[in-house]
């Protein structure tokens, strides 16, 4: 129990009624330092937005302990923040109003509250957007509100499932470069799940490689490449090796069919 | 096509024609239009053409309807039943606010409930399939026998007709209820009434306010056969009849239109209410 962030043999199979039971993670385990960025990369179904959901809180593992800092978790804490694949804004919130929602929970009054909001809606860059509402704003915009909101609450672990998937290319590339600025600033241990290897590289410390379902972690890949990263490193011989490497570890995993089942997060 | 051979640098389009105040108002000026041909002709038809006998106890004109609205409403003046209109409005009034308070207090918490908990929906889905697919009117019998002529058993019709368009809407809303946006919400750590608060009610208003709409239509209608048929000294149901019992086609019309025209102002309010509430939608829909 030494590390920060750790996942002990942890099992979690799926019943839907009248289905066929599925397992999501089998015997996972992590070990993740505070203060790192690390990546999951994985083939669709294997269990990535699944562990995701475990160590938010959100669905408790069949057997096996999830642990942040030395406490179980049992349940969600304001110890940890999630960043949604397809944002979760309220739609009938303003900006402002959805990025206090995690201080609002917490019983923060109203004053301090929005005082908070405001730095970091300035922090994501979105200062003059506060009163509108999310349908609005562009994806890239949406997906700033998101992360704004997780921030607000001040969690020690920032959790993002597939954040960009849902923006086009190049507001990716710009998100990803905000998130690396955000990430220096903020100082947060992070989790970032995504399907492109990449973006992985390009962000993280380490990358996590998943097996196909059920998901098991099949190599951790160190990304050695020296910080701050900017885009002229996704070029350069050293980029394109780790790429190569983490491409190795994933494409004996991506079976031909049977993975298209991923609706389990 | 004689534009096709036109170059595109020596076309010039032609001024866009002025627009008749005809044209700007078409839609106003057909429709009032229409209605007032439609009176004149009531109007005018038994001064040019003459009533039978028989028919003029049944018949009773644009004037004479305005002036029996005008005596009721402006003047006060006493029915021939008994009381006055404004009496009977009052009763009436009362009696659909309390039934269909009534049907919210109890549709609104019961239908967040059905449709969060498995357990409870399983519990009462039979009982509100069963009741919803009968038509409330059988129920009048029973009420009558269970709460006695009067005031309760007008309630009671009321409460039974606005209650279950009411709970069926709420219901669906809940069950439609984004998962993604419930799931964020208790990642912040709300509990079961803060989702309910923050995620579910916000979520399914546009349901509830179309079972409240339906809910509305079906109180007025419930007031109305209820006082037909319920006993209650007051009610404009109750003048209704007795104007159709002494032939007073007038009162039956001018009664008629106070329920037209408190009708359309319900609907506009639940309207104006729903904008408020919608601000935050990107497209706004046509209603009735």
């Amino acid at each position: 129990m030494s590390s920060y962030i750790s996942a002990e043999n942890i099992n979690l199979t799926f019943r839907p009624k009248n289905r066929e039971a599925v397992t999501a993670l089998s015997e996972f385990n992590i070990d993740i330092e505070q203060g790192q960025f690390v990546s999951i990369v994985g083939p669709s179904g294997c269990g990535k937005s699944t562990f995701l959901n475990v160590l938010l809180g959100l669905i408790p593992p069949n057997t096996g302990v999830m642990s942040v800092n030395g406490r179980t978790v049992t349940g969600p804490g304001t110890d940890r923040a999630m960043v949604f694949q397809e944002f979760g804004l309220l739609p009938w919130r303003t900006v402002a109003h959805n990025v206090e929602l995690g201080l609002e929970l917490q019983g923060v009054a109203k004053g301090p509250r929005r005082e908070t909001c405001q730095g970091f809606i300035k922090m994501v860059g979105l200062t003059g957007f506060e009163n509108h509402y999310p349908h609005e704003l562009s994806g890239g915009m949406k997906q700033r509100v998101g992360l704004a909101r997780a921030l607000a609450s001040d969690p020690d672990v920032l959790l993002m499932d597939e954040p960009f998937a849902a923006l086009d290319a190049q507001t990716r590339d710009i998100m990803q470069a905000e998130l690396l600025r955000i990430w220096h600033e903020a100082k947060k241990t992070v989790l970032f799940v995504t399907h492109q290897i990449e973006e992985a590289v390009y962000l993280s410390d380490h990358v996590i490689v998943m097996t196909k379902r059920p998901g098991r972690t099949k190599k951790l890949v160190p990304i050695d490449l020296p910080r701050p990263r900017d885009y002229e490193m996704r070029v350069s011989p050293r980029f394109n090796e780790l790429k190569l490497e983490i491409w190795n570890e994933l494409k004996d995993e991506l079976s031909v069919g049977g993975d298209e089942d991923s609706g389990h997060a | 096509m004689a534009t096709s051979t036109v170059e595109p640098s020596t076309y010039i389009a032609p001024p866009p024609a002025e627009e008749t105040y005809y044209e700007a108002h078409e839609p106003t000026i057909l429709g009032g239009g229409f209605i007032l041909a439609v009176f004149a002709v009531w109007e005018l038809y038994p001064a040019i053409f003459g009533l039978s006998k028989g028919m003029k106890l049944f018949f009773a004109t644009p004037s004479d309807i305005i002036a029996a609205l005008y005596s009721l409403l402006i003047l006060n003046e006493k029915l021939p039943m008994v009381g006055t209109i404004w009496q009977h409005f009052n009763a009436s009034t009362g009696t659909f606010l309390f039934g269909l308070g009534l049907s919210i207090i109890v549709a609104l918490p019961l239908g967040v409930v059905l449709g969060r908990s498995q357990t409870v929906d399983a519990m009462f889905d039979p009982f509100i399939t069963a009741f919803n697919a009968t038509p409330r009117l059988v129920f009048l019998p029973i009420v009558l026998i269970w709460f006695g002529v009067g005031f309760w058993t007008v309630i009671a019709i009321v409460f039974l007709g606005a209650v279950f368009p009411l709970l069926i809407n709420t219901y669906a809303g809940v069950k439609n209820a984004d998962k993604l946006l419930i799931n964020v919400v208790r990642s912040f750590g709300a509990n079961e009434w803060q989702i309910n608060k923050l995620v579910v009610l916000p979520n399914s208003l546009p349901f509830i306010i179309a079972g409240l709409r339906l809910a509305i239509g079906r109180a007025i209608l419930g007031v109305v056969v209820a006082e037909f048929f319920g006993g209650t000294e007051f009610g404009l149901g109750v003048i209704m009849v007795q104007a159709s019992q002494s032939y007073r086609v007038d009162i039956l019309f001018a009664v008629l239109i106070i329920f037209m025209v408190v009708s359309l102002l319900i609907t506009a309010a639940v309207k104006q209410i729903e904008n408020r509430l919608s601000r935050w939608r990107p497209a706004k829909i046509k209603t009735f």
